[in-house]
């Protein structure tokens, strides 16, 4: 598991972990059901506080992505997909609608726009 | 509390090189065998209040797994352990050397040191540090000079005194000294232990 | 959660200083860093954790048990690293081994001659000509021996350079990987606890000024800088301390939430360090 900490970001470091555990996980890298390090580990190995681990562990629970078993360690947790897709389609959505706009301002028809897409994703 | 004791002879391996070599300077002087006795059973208890007036000294060995009373009881305790110690090396030493000694000198040698030892050793927790060895050394030159004078009052007054004491049995005497030299020695081993449980480092 | 140590209500007075009525928690497996000025009463608390010093009142409980009727099975599980060197600084290693090892029940030999191995310390040259970092190590590798499960270091990195304190950071770090040890750790130099610190506790002329996570710390804290015009009365009353310039001011808030409903986008707000906060602590609440 990669992690890059940056000590001069504004994000706090927590963040940081929980993020990029997060996006390792939605990418497909970080499996269900595979152990990832204790948070003691994952700290000497980023060289940073236990509670700091500790914190993106509890975040990264709260949010379903991993689970906890005492004694035994955190595990990747099942991803529920239905989920994920419906929370991807809203930003889709989204995305479109600033298209949308953006289009409109400068007089952009819907035909010209489709062709476009339709170039843009067969790419 | 055996190591507490044991430590001082780790601590004093250099000095107990010159043990041997001191004792026997008095052999040659020719000294009397109650003042060696008395001398050679100081040289331990002395150094290690030497190291131990130290502030850190008292820090490491609070920082361990010991009590204070641990700590004051292996300083009268060890005092006695080399005392016996130094006695039969002296008394060997005296054998070899051929000169005569008695049991009485013993009993003087040893009754002085404990003596001596039951007056000084509060003073190490009285005192700041620094100016303890000064006091101490001085104290036990007084000490001598005075045993030395007590010696020749002895001889010059002979008569009243004799008197007084061969108005006691010798059993008498004997067991009279050794109960008040033991009485002090207990004092201030209370005193001590009183004084240090108070103190902070 | 457990706490190893437990100060309650504890006062010390001296001539000129004092503690007065402190509480202090540590919890059990983390490392708390324990800050303050020189002079601020951090030796004082560190002094009475170790019972070199007994409070005038109050109870001192550590790994749940109080020195009147525990004190050698407390100090059996303590390790301690002062700064400057405790051991008879004439004895080598070797001797120093002799006379401290069997003070302790659970002395592990072969741990021993692994951390003297790992510290490049030599077993035969008095202690008096290593240098300071050395010295550190030598507490340390005794500390570790006898498996102390909290293990008390005041101000271990003064004096260090910064190679020797990233080692000793590395250590202590790996040292908490099991999650049975505690490390109570007092200095003044703060950048030492930016990377293992877990608690803060922050004491200013003999009163704790807070013991918090840093996580805490920085939601708690903060820098604030803005143009002068913006500070009166009523504004300035979120601020710990204001520090004033013609270019506009800077200051501390423990209060981030009222300074945004005050000034809004007015100022800029910015993560306070450890440092920071202990400059404008030292200047008062409320002082202009």
């Amino acid at each position: 598991m990669q992690i890059i900490i940056s000590n001069s970001s504004k994000e706090p470091i927590y963040e940081q972990i929980t993020n990029q555990i997060k996006s390792s996980i939605l990418a497909g890298e970080l499996e269900e059901g595979t152990a990832i390090p204790s948070m003691r580990k994952l700290a000497k190995d980023l060289q940073i506080s236990v509670i700091t681990t500790k914190r993106a562990y509890e975040e990264l629970e709260k949010a379903g992505f991993i689970y906890s078993i005492v004694g035994k360690g955190s595990f990747v947790a099942e991803q529920n997909l239905e989920l994920m897709k419906e929370k991807k389609l809203k930003v889709i959505e989204e995305q479109l609608n600033s298209v949308i706009t953006n289009s409109r301002e400068i007089g952009l028809s819907l035909n010209e726009l489709q062709d476009l897409l339709k170039i843009l994703y067969e790419e | 509390m055996f190591n507490l004791i044991r430590r001082d002879l780790i601590l004093q391996k250099r000095q107990l090189l010159i043990f041997a070599p001191f004792v026997c300077f008095f052999i040659f002087m020719n000294s009397h065998p109650a003042l060696i006795f008395l001398i050679a059973s100081v040289f331990i208890p002395l150094n290690t209040y030497a190291y131990d007036e130290k502030a850190e000294t008292n820090i490491l060995l609070n920082s361990l797994p010991y009590t204070r009373k641990e700590i004051i009881a292996s300083r009268y305790v060890g005092a006695v352990v080399y005392m016996v110690l130094s006695i039969g090396f002296s008394s060997l030493a005296l054998f070899i050397f051929n000169k005569p000694f008695t049991v009485t000198d013993m009993a003087i040698g040893s009754s002085l040191f404990l003596l001596f030892a039951a007056l000084t050793f509060p003073l190490f927790y009285i005192l700041k540090p620094g100016y303890i060895s000064t006091v101490v050394i001085i104290g036990f030159i007084v000490t001598v000079i005075l045993f030395q004078a007590a010696e020749n009052f002895l001889a010059q007054h002979l008569t009243a005194i004799t008197e007084f004491v061969t108005g006691l049995s010798t059993t008498t005497l004997y067991a009279g000294s050794a109960v008040a030299v033991l009485t002090l020695y207990a004092v201030s081993w209370i005193i001590s232990s009183v004084i240090y449980f108070r103190k902070a480092f | 959660m457990e706490n190893v140590v437990e100060l309650n209500n504890v006062s010390k007075s001296f001539k000129g200083f004092s503690i007065d009525h402190m509480d202090l928690q540590v919890k059990k497996g983390f490392v708390t860093g324990f800050i303050g000025a020189n002079g601020a009463g951090k030796s004082t608390t560190i002094k009475m954790m170790m019972n070199l010093l007994r409070p005038d009142n109050g109870e001192v409980k550590i790994l749940g048990l109080d020195y009147e009727t525990h004190e050698k099975a407390i100090k059996e599980r303590i390790g301690f690293v002062y700064d400057g060197n405790v051991f008879f600084e004439g004895l080598n290693l070797k001797d120093i081994k002799r006379i401290v090892a069997p003070a302790y029940k659970s002395w592990d030999h072969s741990l021993f001659a692994q951390y003297v191995e790992q510290f490049e310390l030599p077993l035969n040259k008095p202690i008096k000509t290593f240098s300071k970092g050395m010295q550190m190590k030598v507490s340390l590798a005794i500390a570790l021996s006898h498996h102390a499960e909290l293990i008390i270091m005041d101000e271990p990195t003064a004096g260090l350079d910064p190679i020797f304190r990233r080692e000793l950071l590395d250590l202590l770090q790996e040292l908490m990987v099991d999650g049975e040890r505690t490390i109570f750790f007092s200095t003044h130099i703060t950048t030492d606890l930016d990377r293992i610190a877990d608690y803060i506790a922050f004491i200013q002329n003999g009163e704790l000024i807070f013991n918090q996570s840093i996580h805490e710390v920085a939601e708690n804290y903060a820098l604030v800088k803005g143009g002068m015009e913006l500070l009166d009365r009523d504004t300035e009353k979120s601020f710990v301390h204001v520090h004033r310039a013609p270019t506009g001011f800077e200051a501390l808030t423990d209060n981030i939430s009222a300074v945004k409903n005050t000034f809004g986008n007015e100022v800029i707000i910015e993560r306070a360090s450890l440092e920071d906060i202990m400059y404008y602590v030292k200047g008062g609440k409320n002082v202009v």
